[in-house]
């Protein structure tokens, strides 16, 4: 595993698209938070610019803004570290060097798993300074109320970068997959899910897709239009943490088992 | 040592058959060349072989199976088009090489500048004009001093001046006794690299044998009488043929300059005393041949 690690750091450590998108992870994951300094009232349900920044709801901002980041960020790279190298015909280079197909999934598949682990390791380190400087009085109780966040945003990392791997083997242009990935997230799902599910069946099963299962793992915060949903339709806007957990892992399997199956069989 | 069997391989592309039951041996230290015009299935071939292509049908085996699945990573291959990280200088590219390979002490500096690319290493890949693009590439096939080197279409693309560097490169791998395979549809470039040579046409075997017999300029003939090594010693000492040398099936080997009929040879060899038991000329139908489909690309 570290032999295959250790190729991936070989080969992205210079890689523009990834320098350029954890330096924008790194700055913007709290930069994008501690704007919310500029603004001491607001509208309610917030009223106040200090849930921001304290224990335990800085768990939950933070994460909302993460998991627009990790969208981006994370889910872009771990596309472009598929399809750059089969535009540069290097994954055909890296067989013929000696990897196997096996070991050339793998070393992808162990890349993403690290890549969400610091981003979420990252997360809560931002999370616990931030929360530590701006709450008056601590208690560890409070601190830790939210930390289930911790493991649910390395899975929501996770499976964005799952999906990300899925569309880069899948269809191996750079351009085409990107705008698959966004295409599918921001629009094609949301139209399955309410345009056609929620017409067909007012049943909670909407929510059981991929991407909609990842945003819930850290999901928004604002709970007003929440409350307005369930009393509508009867039935919660979001997963509870643990379905949305199993379902990401489920979905996150198949799409890995698709890709891994497409690396070992076509002709490169 | 049996370096690379064949065995049947077929590799078809829809109603295209691209590699026909394909079968030939490469023993340890030959030069191998795969001769062909373009699209006779020489790089398929190599594909198949390196497993990124999947082949239809047929086999083959690396090292007599002594490495097993890992048999590549004591292969260094070049294939169709030199392909590295072009945001990479040559030694990162090197290196990545060198770890997929598990080398434990690459010498990079060596390789360089074997192939003249060592005031160059530390700029990127996408720099580099075509002809030192497909010297990097010859440099990373040799990372770790592999058993055997794969070369397709070497000299691709290259200006006059590259393509006689890299002739000179290969010629000078070649002398070392490493084992080379190498596919080319340039028969001056397998004349001048290659021990051995095999020719393909739109996937099958059309012949193979060492590179004197098969595609010298020579006019061959080849004859058999009783007492051999008197046949050989006669025609050694003759002026009008160039060489003789007996050959593995037992018969021997007559190169002449000149297109020469049969009934002339018979009376030579008669004229010393030597009544043949066999001749046949060899020559100019393999050659010919050749020319033919590589006139008609």
């Amino acid at each position: 595993m570290l032999y295959l690690l250790r190729l991936e750091w070989k080969k992205i450590r210079k890689l523009a698209s990834f320098r350029l998108f954890s330096v924008c992870y790194l700055i913007l994951l709290p930069a994008i938070l501690l704007t919310g300094l500029r603004f001491d009232e607001l509208p309610p349900p917030i009223n106040s610019n200090e849930v921001f920044f304290m224990f335990p709801t800085v768990w939950q901002y933070l994460g909302y803004i993460g998991n627009w980041l990790c969208f981006f960020f994370f889910g872009f790279l771990s596309i472009v570290v598929v399809t750059t190298e089969h535009s540069y015909r290097t994954m055909r280079q890296n067989i013929i060097t000696g990897l196997s197909r096996q070991q050339y999934f793998l070393s992808k598949f162990y890349l993403i798993v690290v890549v969400s682990l610091l981003a979420a390791l990252y997360y809560a380190l931002c999370g616990f300074t931030i929360g530590y400087l701006n709450t008056e009085a601590i208690y560890w109780h409070k601190v830790w109320q939210h930390a289930d966040y911790i493991p649910r945003y390395f899975l929501m990392c996770f499976g964005y970068m799952a999906f990300g791997l899925f569309l880069g083997f899948m269809i191996r242009r750079t351009g085409i997959a990107l705008f698959l990935y966004l295409a599918y997230i921001m629009f094609i799902e949301l139209i399955l899910r309410w345009g056609v599910h929620l017409q067909i069946a007012e049943h909670r099963s909407m929510h059981f897709y991929p991407m909609n299962a990842v945003e819930d793992l850290v999901s928004l915060p604002f709970m007003e239009m929440a409350d307005e949903f369930t009393s509508k339709y009867g039935f919660s806007i979001y997963l509870q943490p643990l379905e949305a957990s199993i379902t990401v892992l489920v979905y996150s399997g198949l799409f890995l088992y698709l890709a891994y199956w497409r690396v070992t069989r076509s002709d490169l | 040592m049996n370096v690379l069997r064949i065995n049947g391989l077929t590799k078809r592309y829809g109603r295209i058959t691209a590699v026909d039951e394909l079968s030939l041996e490469v023993e340890q230290g030959m030069a191998y060349g795969i001769l062909g015009p373009n699209g006779s299935g020489k790089t398929t071939t190599l594909g198949m072989v390196l497993d990124i292509t999947h082949p239809d049908s047929g086999s083959f085996e690396w090292f007599e199976g002594q490495y097993g699945s890992d048999a590549r990573r004591h292969v260094g291959a070049l294939l169709e088009t030199p392909n590295f990280y072009p945001y990479l200088n040559a030694v990162d590219n090197l290196g990545i090489v060198a770890h997929i390979k598990q080398v434990k002490a690459p010498r990079f500096d060596e390789l360089l500048k074997l192939v003249n690319l060592y005031e160059r290493r530390s700029s990127r890949f996408r720099t580099y004009s075509l002809g030192m693009k497909q010297r990097l590439a010859i440099a990373s096939a040799m990372v770790g001093d592999p058993e055997v080197l794969i070369f397709d279409e070497p000299t691709n693309g290259l200006d006059p001046q590259g393509i006689a560097e890299i002739r000179n490169t290969l010629q000078r791998i070649a002398e070392t006794g490493k084992t080379i395979i190498m596919a080319s549809h340039i028969l001056d470039e397998v004349e001048k690299v290659c021990s051995h040579v095999a020719i393909i046409k739109n996937g099958h075997l059309l012949a193979s044998g060492t590179v004197g017999a098969i595609i010298s300029d020579d006019f061959l003939v080849e004859v058999a009488a009783e007492d051999m090594p008197g046949l050989q010693a006669a025609f050694q000492t003759d002026s009008r043929i160039k060489k003789a040398e007996l050959q593995e099936d037992g018969t021997l080997l007559l190169h002449l300059e000149n297109e020469t009929p049969a009934a002339a040879i018979n009376e030579w060899a008669f004229s010393k005393g030597h009544t043949l038991s066999h001749l046949r000329i060899v020559k100019k139908s393999l050659e010919a041949e050749f020319l033919e489909i590589t006139a008609n690309q």
